[in-house]
């Protein structure tokens, strides 16, 4: 008489729908199994009913595990009646050893399970974004502590050195801010202007990505430090027409092929810093050597030969365009515009491991620049020096010329023909036949003197050939 | 020992205003990363949602998260939550797949 009850939990649906009547029979038979198996169908029918609400594959599957335990509580009753009739139920698997004491209890699939483990894979991705959070805040705050402590100790020189200090541009007026513009969470920068010698100074705080857990993370395996670049904008008055760079021997090479103007003008390899009384590791890339000598006065080598550590690169021009632009229709039309300018970049020591205190040691490049700056203005070339520095601008450009020749032909026919179909089009849509006529003619009495114009032209050049 | 080292080097009367670099003719100097993070961002989520996978959609949270620690600080912040708020919505779906 179990088929009979096998029959019931056949049809999915009223498995939900069982009461305490159904198993009527199996409490005449003995309390125990009855207690076991009355336990299993309402907890079963609880979390088996939800899925059927929501979806239909979810309750297939939920039917065929419920069907799975009926059959073992089968099992379990059949090991009772085994007692009473062995041969009626050969054959039948008994895969449970004691039907009183265990009950299989099916693995609910994790989907379906409301404890902590089935979200593990939640917990440990919001750990994460915690953790991203938490280094945001922290490194965040670090490196406006960093920008904060740099300014306080550079804030007397500059005042003392430049009228504005501090600027970002939108105010009317032109007043000292006072502080630095923020970028980024990790770029700061401040402009400082008002003074001889120059037209301003950009001071950039570039310091590393503390902010970005990734960043940090990159970082423990290629080593980087925070960086202050200064550029130093000039007026044409402030500086004799010459390109310099000295720095580290990585620096310099890089910048020899990425720069613009050191491209143009130092073609020679960097020279070794040794020949001038500064430390071997610093090279030197310029126009020509009287600029060199010019350039590493005492007081300069000085400066280089304490705070080697720390410079990363000068780079002193007159051609200054910044690094080479690449461009896909091959040259530029266009020589780049040019600004005088002297570029300084430090690195601040510590390779990232930098504290608030630290930032004193970079006041004595400050005083190089400001050093610098006046020492540019006095710096003028002899007569030689002149010729060859103005020799050097003519052949870059004319080579510049050469190369972009066809194209601005090109470029030039180009805008002809526009020309000539916006009149087209002009007449075109004139509405008025009389006016319409009258252009056309216009236009073409145009064609016709350019046309003898040319032909002027020709017979000119014909003539001054005899 | 000229009168210049003395001399205040300050000119009120040379001030020129702060312009930010146009960075439209230096490509080079702009940071690419919060861009690409944010285009990563709203990729991963869309597949998430489509394709119903849940990692997706948490590297799009994360995308979002980097782009926004990366970003400049003259960019609209709105933007910036649109792009968090698209990837948290789908996220936060319980899906049956993983």
């Amino acid at each position: 008489f179990m088929g009979r009850y096998n029959d019931d939990f056949d049809d999915g649906e009223d498995i939900a729908e069982f009461d305490d009547n159904d198993f009527a029979e199996f409490e005449d038979v003995s309390e125990d199994p009855a207690v076991d198996v009355e336990k299993e169908p309402p907890p079963r029918a609880a979390p088996s009913s939800t899925p059927i609400e929501d979806d239909e594959d979810e309750a297939t599957v939920e039917n065929e595990d419920g069907q799975d335990e009926f059959e073992d509580a089968d099992a379990q009753d059949q090991d009772m009646y085994s007692k009473y009739d062995n041969e009626e139920f050969e054959g039948y698997e008994k895969t449970n050893p004691s039907f009183k004491d265990t009950l299989i209890y099916r693995e609910v699939p994790a989907h379906l399970q409301n404890s902590w483990e089935s979200y593990y894979m939640e917990i440990l991705m919001v750990t994460g974004l915690l953790a991203y959070i938490m280094n945001y805040i922290i490194g965040k705050n670090k490196n406006s502590r960093l920008a904060q402590a740099w300014f306080n100790s550079h804030r007397e020189l500059l005042e003392s050195n430049f009228a504005l200090v501090g600027d970002d541009g939108t105010s009317k007026e032109a007043t000292s801010t006072g502080k630095l513009n923020q970028e980024n969470e990790h770029i700061y920068n401040l402009w400082c202007s008002g003074r001889v010698c120059c037209e301003g100074m950009l001071i950039q705080l570039k310091f590393l990505k503390r902010q970005d857990l990734l960043n940090v993370l990159a970082r423990m395996m290629r080593p980087a430090c925070d960086q202050v670049q200064v550029k130093v904008t000039l007026n044409d008055e402030d500086m004799d027409t010459f390109v310099f760079a000295v720095g580290s021997r990585k620096a310099m090479a890089r910048l020899q092929k990425e720069m613009q103007d050191l491209c143009e003008f130092c073609g020679d390899k960097p020279k070794s810093g040794a020949k001038y009384g500064i430390p071997e590791s610093l090279a030197i890339l310029s126009e020509m050597g009287e600029v060199t000598d010019g350039v590493m006065d005492n007081k300069m080598v000085h400066y280089l030969t304490s705070h080697a550590d720390k410079i990363e690169s000068i780079h002193f021009s007159d051609q200054f365009s910044g690094p080479k632009v690449m461009q896909e229709e091959g040259q530029p039309l266009k020589l780049p515009e040019t600004k005088k300018t002297l570029l300084f970049t430090f690195n601040v020591p510590g390779m990232g491991n930098t504290s608030p205190k630290d930032m004193d040691i970079l006041l004595p490049l400050m005083n190089m620049v400001i050093y610098s700056i006046d020492k540019v203005k006095k710096l003028r070339l002899n007569r030689e020096g002149k010729q060859k520095a103005d020799r050097n601008r003519a052949r870059v450009e004319e080579n510049f010329l050469k190369q972009t020749h066809t194209q601005r032909q090109e470029a030039a026919q180009t805008r002809r023909e526009e020309k000539k179909r916006a009149e087209k089009e002009r007449i075109m849509n004139e509405e008025d036949p009389d006016r319409q006529r009258r252009l056309e003619e216009a236009a073409q009495r145009r064609e016709q003197k350019k046309l003898e114009k040319k032909q002027m032209k020709m017979k000119q050049i014909k003539v001054k050939a005899m | 020992m000229t009168v210049n080292n003395m001399a205040d080097p300050r000119r009120p009367n040379k001030i020129f205003r702060y312009k930010p670099p146009n960075t439209e003719t230096n490509p080079t100097l702009e940071d690419p990363t919060p861009d690409y993070m944010n285009l990563l961002g709203m990729i991963f989520s869309m597949c998430g949602l489509m394709l119903k996978l849940k990692w997706c959609a948490w590297i799009a949270v994360y995308c979002s998260f980097i782009s926004f620690a990366n970003s400049r600080s003259s960019e609209d912040t709105k933007q910036m939550m649109s792009s968090f708020i698209i990837s948290d919505i789908s996220s936060t779906q319980r899906n049956p797949q993983m």
